[in-house]
């Protein structure tokens, strides 16, 4: 009787340890975990801490809102920020899947405009607060080519001028709007064009020419393992893990800025939150300008408010390292004219039907 | 013949009740605690299983969602023959269905409605927006002038697979078919048709990964039920060890091994077996996806055929022997017959995990590796279409339970031991 007694209690014991351990922290942020993580715990994490005494939990997840959504619906909600790709952005929001963040909520810019003024493109709701720029973007490694190099997406699809296998990633976004624009479609009409069978058509026959050297990667790690290997010549990557590479490790890789696509990342806080007040204060925080440009000094993704580059600028060598990080930035002027910006509402209405032809394509 | 009770008086227990009653009700509590007992496991099995399973099938027909935001335009929805853009009526229906439902209530339906066309999404979305500047009707033109897809006869023709509060609609793309507007079934359009092809490559690789790991394990499992005990433990520790190491650190061994750059290909290379420029592709695709599957699923085959085989008395064999049979006969004839409950257990359990695997061929299938696994996480994490990752699990179950039917009726299920 003695033992059975202890057993329960060291098991409610256990239960209540167990759920107060997940209490202890005063709001928990959901990220993609590595570099990316580390450089939003040194940027506004860790500062925020500091100074409100307040405890994160930092969780990682591999992305989509199908945790959050079993979360809002079944009334359990544990996590409180979560860091966001642009088309769910849009559609969290638009399933009531988010609380709203009020504009007048969020920090104003360095130069004291108005934090909707100080965006470089507007918020698509007022459900999330920016985070930062990121680009799919091509890139080889220097020793690869001796003669010409690779300067445009356009040699990335040309496998005759530059021979070699190429690196690309398992989902379609991204890769229809470089196909186009290598096939000579001007930027600015790359998503009309994608609005028609034709042009989908196009893309795919675009990718056919270069369907036999295609290695397929999906996590962020490996593209760079395939240059680097050399078991492929040019491969599409995350833009912050080739600038990583250059910054921190070294490596002679080179980005080829021309044709990448651009795309938003956001914060946003689950519906029901737990910690909703502590979670508002620290979205307003990490959002803020000077948070913004501190995240660039550990990786090279672009802030997304015009104050924040200003401080960076005038911070140069800005980097932790002590290197330049200006010519890293996705976002930077200097390349915009051969960006193209990802249409996330594009991919809303037409990414199922274009990743099930990606999916046959891959197959055939 | 005085002292024998009288055989119609009823027998008595010591402290005087009927000893029928007494024994009805004993048996009753006894029932009752069994009862009780089982109660436990009944309800965790109804809470953690049955509900699950009930919820897959509700959400895998659910189109409720979509007939509470359209009211309106579905009940008059039938009386439009599909063939010219509809009338007033029609417009006027859906602008206040649009106008009258809540927003989240409109986001939700325009996902649903994105599932049957494309585009939907954004038209509802920005619909809804503009629609509040409208003040009066009519607004057949209006609307088109807002948007020029609601002139487009096939946005109106799509809600017909819509209009009913449950679907098949699911089931159908599932196997790479659809609904018409009339609720006609026809096939996907020829470049979106992939899910035949998966569920082709499921199966598929079930049975090869379950008829390799047959084909290994028969051997170790005989191996270890008749080694001396000191070699058999050492073997037994050697079929244990990678079960109970971590699956992701296996994986990623086998990575390792076989990648064009790995220990394999480098060997082979080395020893001039191999050109440079011809490694060989052994991972990121079908192969990688049989063989690291395969070494995973080892063990369920081994353990089921090893304690089946280490009942089987070696006296059988010799016995056999002895009567005239030649070693391998006695094995085809006798041997092999007595495993097979142990075998059938084996290929039910490879079978079963690896039709419904995803994380193995997620990380090492590459392009072509994928299986429906896959594809249903993909629904349920990214593009959030429950309705069909449900259908898919429920098409998923139903398989199994009709492979278990079989095998009951073939082999027969009371002959499955698992030890």
């Amino acid at each position: 009787m003695k033992y059975r007694t202890t057993a329960i209690s060291a098991f409610v014991f256990g239960a209540f340890a167990a759920t107060s351990v997940a209490q202890a922290a005063d709001v928990t942020v959901v990220s993609w975990g590595g570099a990316y993580t580390a450089s939003q715990q040194k940027a506004y994490g860790e500062p925020w801490e500091k100074s409100t005494g307040k405890k994160i939990h930092w969780e990682n997840y591999n992305g989509g809102l199908g945790e959050v959504r079993t979360q809002v619906e079944s009334g359990n909600v544990t996590w409180d920020i979560v860091d966001i790709l642009p088309h769910e952005a849009r559609v969290g929001c638009d399933e009531g899947l988010f609380e709203k963040i009020p504009s007048e909520m969020l920090t104003k810019g360095a130069d004291g405009s108005s934090f909707d003024d100080d965006m470089m493109v507007p918020r698509p709701n007022d459900c999330v607060a920016p985070q930062i720029w990121w680009s799919y973007m091509a890139f080889f490694d220097d020793k690869t080519f001796s003669g010409d190099k690779p300067s445009t997406v356009a040699d990335f699809f040309d496998t005759k001028k530059f021979p070699g296998k190429r690196g690309i990633h398992t989902w379609p976004n991204a890769l229809i709007e470089m196909a186009l624009y290598a096939d000579g479609v001007a930027i600015n009409d790359i998503y009309n064009v994608m609005d028609t069978d034709e042009g989908i058509d196009r893309a795919f026959k675009k990718l056919d020419t270069i369907k036999d050297d295609v290695v397929f990667w999906s996590s962020g790690a490996k593209p760079l393992e395939l240059v680097k290997s050399g078991e492929v010549a040019m491969s599409i990557a995350y833009n912050g893990r080739v600038g990583a590479a250059i910054l921190s490790e070294g490596e002679s890789f080179v980005p080829i800025w021309d044709g990448q696509v651009l795309e938003e990342e956001w914060i946003a806080i689950v519906k029901g939150a737990k910690n909703k007040d502590a979670a508002m204060e620290f979205v307003k925080f990490a959002s803020a300008p000077e948070q913004q440009a501190g995240q660039a000094k550990y990786i090279n993704y672009g802030p997304m408010r015009k104050s924040a580059f200003d401080i960076m600028k005038k911070g140069e060598p800005w980097f932790h390292n002590g290197k330049t990080i200006m010519e890293h930035m996705p976002n930077r002027p200097e390349v915009m004219g051969g960006s193209i910006m990802a249409n996330p509402e594009w991919w809303a209405d037409n990414g199922d039907a274009v990743k099930e032809r990606f999916e046959a394509w891959k197959a055939q | 013949m005085s002292d024998a009770t009288a055989p119609n008086q009823p027998l008595m227990t010591s402290d005087g009740r009927l000893l029928k009653d007494a024994l009805q009700q004993s048996l009753r509590r006894s029932k009752l605690k069994a009862l009780g007992l089982i109660s436990i496991p009944f309800l965790f099995l109804v809470i953690v299983f049955a509900m699950p399973v009930f919820n897959l099938l509700v959400k895998s027909v659910d189109d409720n969602l979509i007939n509470e935001v359209l009211p309106r335009t579905f009940a008059i929805y039938e009386d439009w023959d599909g063939t010219e853009l509809p009338g007033e009526a029609h417009y006027e229906a859906m602008f206040l269905d649009l106008t009258g439902a809540e927003g989240i209530q409109i986001g939700k339906a325009s996902t649903r409605m994105n599932y049957d066309k494309s585009k939907w999404k954004s038209l509802i979305k920005k619909s809804a927006r503009k629609f509040k500047n409208i003040e009066s009707g009519p607004y057949k033109e209006v609307m088109i002038k807002t948007d020029k897809k609601w002139g487009d006869i096939t946005f109106w023709q799509s809600l017909g697979s819509m209009k009913d509060p449950y679907t098949f609609g699911y089931y159908l793309n599932a196997v790479d078919l659809r609904y018409n507007h009339d609720k006609s079934v026809t096939a996907q359009p020829e470049n979106r048709r992939i899910y035949k092809m998966l569920w082709g490559r499921t199966l598929l690789v079930s049975l090869i990964v379950t008829v390799l790991c047959l084909i290994l394990a028969y051997p170790v499992s005989h191996l270890l039920a008749t080694l001396p005990l000191r070699y058999s433990n050492l073997l037994m520790i050697c079929v244990l060890m990678p079960f109970w190491t971590s699956l992701l650190v296996r994986i990623v061994a086998w990575m390792i091994m076989l990648q064009q750059n790995g220990v394999v290909n480098d060997a082979l290379v080395h020893n001039g077996l191999l050109d440079d420029e011809n490694r060989l592709a052994m991972m990121y695709n079908f192969t990688g996806t049989i063989i690291v599957m395969t070494q995973i699923l080892l063990p369920f085959m081994i353990l089921p055929i090893y304690s089946v085989m280490r009942t089987i008395s070696p006296n059988y064999m010799k016995a056999a022997q002895n009567l005239g049979a030649s070693p391998a006969l006695a094995f085809l004839k006798v041997y092999m017959p007595l495993t097979v409950p142990g075998v059938g257990a084996g290929v039910i359990l490879v079978f079963i995990v690896a039709i419904g695997y995803y994380i193995t061929p997620e990380l090492v299938g590459g392009k072509d590796g994928q299986l429906i696994g896959n594809q249903i996480a993909y629904h349920l994490k990214s593009s959030l279409n429950w309705g069909l990752a449900s259908a898919m699990g429920v098409m998923l179950l139903a398989g199994i339970l009709i492979l278990y039917w079989c095998y009951d009726k073939i082999v027969g299920i009371d002959n499955m031991r698992m030890g």
